[in-house]
């Protein structure tokens, strides 16, 4: 072999290999020539030396015309040599090890970990697999939902149950990528099976697919088993990601019971140590899946994390399974007002189109038709009139409402005076409330020394004349020029040109004096004397605000009869109803952090945003963070506001667990606190269906051609065998052509030259 | 001494007769002008309103001013009220394109108006005025018909009716836009069945159905107002149930 590499001048040492190919791709012209054109063109020939008589020479000729044929056959099959470099490779196996949360579980009675049967058998047969390496290229994956390279030597640092997510599907799909075009003889998969996308007792078409494409087997082995597999789990748990507050939020749960005998078990819904609601489950032998429906009524606006429990009873292979957390953003889903008129009046027949043409309002509004003096001079059943529901309202209902107006209304003789210490006791646990004057507010309602009084952000100072009939202008005040509520326009200057083109005001109610830390955000002067009309206050952890006129619809319907339109009095009322109802816009302290939940590890990023009275940023102030966990305080920081009056931290959580985040500042004087809640989960997925899937594991040996092995102490490797055929690679090679040369065609010639001398001399043409 | 006191107290009646005060009034109190237009007569029951407004006192919580007010399209003070009452008996000259754009203004934007046709005869000639007007008012929205379950019938008292001095059609007419009744109209002189003279005596007849048939008118006007004032607000849900009841035991009865 060397002498012909050494003909074709090549290096004998780059080649270890000769072999013939034909170059040519379609036969087919080569086939026409040898079955039909050659013979036909032969025996015309051989017909043509009929007038030889010389049969030697007759011989000849034809022989000279078969040679020819033959060459050209030759050359049309274009013969080429192939010299070329090759060695013989190794056959792969993988080696999928299940790294995933499930393989913690205990196994009993031994109570061994699923992983443990895993490591013992690779411990137990080291030799087995050096051995398997002589022949084969073995290669190591740690397999979850997807396949990470590892190896013989790593494991024993490395093989940790931890991985979230069991899908064997995807598993395969990932080594059928990686081997694509490589020989790989066979698969050993260590695992429970326990996949979260498969459904049990059945094997998906998609694996099917993948099983049949490969040509070897996978032989599976199953760590640990379902006998006395005891387990109380909440298996499946639905919720919205967010639900309306006073709205009820549905729950779908499915409770699954391995082994836990019969037993009425409480199922069992808290936010923090509250109890929202307590289900009985009756679990009976022979029943593994227990679907429950729930609800509950959030009663809180933000990030709510509820905590869905089951008792966890002794001898359990999970405990984490047995409680599942939950977030739920609560929201509003319309901002319920409860607005009572004193009497029907232009404003209050002006403010309840605002009210219910708001978008977000659902407004429950109630007017004083009639008073105890009037004479309707009719019966009853010829009035439309309806029961005022006082109990209902200021009782059972009351903490429904996000807001509650009392416009122009005097509360007697409707409201019994305890109603409104319950008024009272609603705006300081959150609630808003909002009086707008005329004849029958303030003084003129009776409300000095009522509970009422006490939300109001102005005192009520005795009087001779509590409403009096002037017209005027209303004068913002000076420091709050920035306040939400008086923002009608965006820029500055608009804003104020938007306030000097209202209409002026009629009657104001007298004798209000603002509380200390109200904000009187307009008022109006006559002479020494300045009335506070537009106050505004916090009450606890309620706002309160005063609208000391019945004539704000003169902004609407008298600023159109001067050319202009109600648009400033709607956005006026807007912002009203936005501050009242803490719309997060108008808060002077904001804390955000930047998801809604966390996995473990996950760097949280807390963002501050810090405003002074009059809403411009309050810069350079001092923002204390703190986080804490259940346990305790997790971390504090303090820091200071930028030109913005924002401040951020970020920081790592160590463990999962709920944490409020609570900033503190001080801005002139005044105290601020926001607090927010955040969760750091730990994904327990792979506990929610916590067994063995031995149907899995059998089907895809099966399938495969594999075997099927459950692993225990005694696991042998050794019986387990893989085809080895040879795989040959050429590293690379050089072709040569035998046809595309001068020889090959000088023969043809001389072939055609003799003939035609040889004719020439027998005398034919 | 008594001769000298009658005569003072009549010429003050002629004074207030041939110079009706210019609007103005407590802004938080509901007044009711009446709209002054050239022709016709526009004010043929002038105690009519302020009769009216007396019941709406003394049957309901709401606070009146019961001075009588006139009130021209093209005052300024336009929209210092915003329910005004038409009211006349015969053909009046049409507006001028200014005024009806003042009130089409005024009544698109939050404004209300009553028109009462005091002639007590079909097809009269305010009629045709007021139709012609309204035609101008608004092109594109016809008067229509008032559905019995409209608001104005419960707003209040629960009616089933239509009455007036005399019944010339059994139905209101009106005019909506975007939701909201803007304009009433009635052909069946409310006015006359609501005026009183100072002795506080009714000044006309009722023609057909006695007094039964005027307190139902009075009602139906207490209605009207309490209607601009509260709009649909008898139609919110927590009504319902006790309205609904109380008409279906009207009927069976």
């Amino acid at each position: 072999m060397n002498i012909l590499i050494e003909w074709f001048g090549l290096d004998p040492e780059q080649y270890n290999e000769v072999a013939m190919n034909l170059a040519a791709k379609d036969l087919s012209p080569v086939w026409i020539i040898v079955l039909v054109l050659a013979p036909l063109a032969l025996w015309f020939f051989w017909t043509s030396l009929k007038r030889i008589q010389s049969p030697a020479r007759k011989i000849f000729l034809i022989a000279l015309r078969a040679l020819t044929f033959v060459v050209l056959v030759f050359m049309l099959l274009k013969p080429e040599l192939e010299f070329k470099k090759s060695h013989t490779l190794k056959n792969n196996i993988a080696v999928l090890l299940d790294d995933t949360k499930s393989m913690s579980i205990k196994t009993f009675p031994s109570e061994i970990p699923r992983i443990d049967f895993v490591r013992q058998t690779f411990e137990k047969n080291r030799d087995v697999l050096e051995s398997l390496k002589k022949n084969f290229q073995v290669d190591y994956y740690f397999a979850s939902n997807q396949i990470e390279p590892t190896s013989l030597a790593e494991l024993k640092n490395r093989y940790r149950p931890k991985k979230t997510n069991t899908d064997i599907e995807n598993t395969f799909s990932q080594l059928s990528k990686r081997y694509e075009g490589k020989s790989l003889q066979g698969v050993m998969l260590f695992s429970d099976g326990a996949d979260l996308t498969t459904e049990s007792e059945t094997i998906s078409p998609e694996i099917l697919a993948l099983l049949v494409d490969w040509q070897g087997p996978v032989h599976t082995f199953q760590a640990g088993s379902n006998a006395m597999f005891k387990d109380l789990a909440i298996e499946e748990l639905e919720s919205a990601d967010f639900g309306f507050i006073h709205q009820p939020v549905r729950l779908t749960v499915t409770i699954s019971a391995s082994n836990m005998g019969n037993k009425n078990i409480p199922l069992v819904l808290k936010e923090g140590d509250t109890i929202l609601l307590s289900r009985i489950v009756e679990v009976r032998e022979g029943q593994n899946q227990y679907p429950v429906e729930m609800e509950f009524t959030p009663g809180a606006l933000g990030k709510r994390i509820y905590s869905l429990t089951v008792p966890h009873f002794a001898g359990e292979s999970v405990a984490t399974n047995n409680s599942r957390d939950f977030q739920v953003k609560v929201i509003r889903d319309r901002i319920r007002v409860l607005h009572l008129n004193g009497r029907p009046a232009w404003d209050s027949r002006f403010l309840r189109e605002v009210l219910a043409n708001h978008p977000k309002v659902d407004l429950l509004s109630f007017f004083i038709l009639r008073t105890m003096g009037d004479d309707v001079a009719s019966p009853t059943s010829e009035l439309s009139l309806i029961p005022f529901p006082t109990n209902l309202l200021f009782s059972d209902y009351l903490n429904s409402f996000d807001l509650i107006v009392f416009q122009n209304f005097s509360y007697e003789p409707f409201i019994d005076k305890k109603y409104l210490r319950n008024i009272h006791d609603y705006v300081k646990q959150g609630g808003a409330f909002m009086m707008v004057g005329g004849e029958l507010s303030f003084q003129g309602g009776g409300y000095e020394g009522t509970g009422i009084e006490e939300i109001l952000p102005v005192q009520l100072e005795r009087t001779s004349q509590p409403f009096i009939g002037e017209s005027f202008h209303l004068k913002r005040g000076k420091n709050l020029l920035r306040h939400p509520i008086l923002q009608l326009e965006k820029e500055s200057s608009a804003n104020t040109k938007a306030w000097q083109a209202l209409p002026e005001l009629n009657g104001i109610n007298a004798g209000l004096k603002p509380r200390k830390n109200a904000h009187v955000l307009a008022s109006f002067d006559k002479g020494n004397k300045n009335y506070p009309v537009l106050v505004a206050g916090h009450v606890g952890e309620g706002r309160s605000l005063v609208m000391a006129t019945d004539s704000s619809w003169n902004w609407n319907f008298r600023r159109v009869g001067e050319g202009g339109s109600g648009r400033y009095y709607y956005k006026f009322w807007n912002n009203l109803i936005a501050w009242l109802t803490d719309d997060p816009e108008t808060r002077l302290l904001k804390l955000e952090a930047d998801k809604e939940r966390y996995e473990e590890g996950e760097d949280v990023l807390l963002r501050v945003r810090v405003l002074q009275e009059d809403y411009n940023p309050s810069v350079g102030t001092e923002v204390k963070l703190m986080i804490k966990s259940r346990e305790g305080e997790a971390t504090s920081e303090t820091v200071k506001t930028d030109d913005n009056g924002e401040a951020a931290l970020q920081w790592t959580p160590m463990q999962e667990g709920f944490y409020t985040a609570k900033v503190k500042v001080e801005v002139n004087g005044e105290k601020r606190e926001a607090e927010i809640g955040f969760s750091v989960f730990s994904e327990t997925a792979e506990f929610q269906k916590p067994k063995v899937n031995e149907t899995l594991l059998k089907r895809i040996a099966e399938v495969s051609g594999g075997t099927y092995e459950v692993l225990t102490e005694k696991t042998d490797l050794s019986a387990i065998k893989f085809a080895n055929p040879k795989v040959e690679v050429k590293t690379h090679s050089k072709s040569v052509s035998l046809w595309d040369n001068w020889w090959t065609y000088c023969l043809v010639l001389t072939f055609l030259f003799l003939d035609w001398f040889t004719r020439r001399k027998s005398g034919l043409s | 001494m008594r001769t000298l006191f009658n005569t003072i107290f009549i010429l003050g009646l002629l004074v207030l007769a041939i110079f009706p005060p210019a609007a103005h009034a407590d802004y938080s109190n509901l007044s009711v002008p009446q709209v002054k237009y050239k022709g016709g007569q526009p004010n043929p029951h002038p105690t009519a309103v302020g009769s009216l407004l007396g019941q709406v006192a003394r049957r309901t919580s709401i606070e009146v001013n019961r001075e009588p007010l006139q009130i021209k399209l093209s005052d300024p003070n336009l929209y210092r009220y915003p329910f005004l009452y038409l009211a006349g008996n015969e053909k009046f000259e049409s507006f001028s394109q200014d005024e009806l754009h003042r009130l089409r203004n005024y009544l698109s934007f939050g404004g209300f108006l009553l028109i009462d046709d005091n002639s007590a005869k079909a097809n009269s000639k305010f009629d045709t005025s007021v139709r012609e007007m309204i035609n101008e008012l608004f092109p594109q929205v016809p008067l229509q018909k008032i559905s019995r379950d409209h608001s104005i019938f419960r707003s209040f008292y629960l009616i089933n009716r239509v009455m007036g001095r005399m019944q010339i059609n059994p139905y209101l007419e009106g005019i909506n836009i975007k939701g909201r009744t803007v304009l009433i109209y009635s052909t069946n002189d409310f006015g006359g069945a609501w005026a009183r003279d100072n002795l506080g005596q009714w000044t006309h007849d009722i023609i057909g159905g006695g007094s039964r048939q005027r307190q139902l008118t009075i009602r139906l006007g207490v209605n009207i107002i309490m209607y601009a004032l509260t709009l649909d607000y008898k139609k919110d849900m927590v009504h319902l149930p006790i309205i609904l009841e109380r008409l279906r035991r009207s009927h069976s009865q």
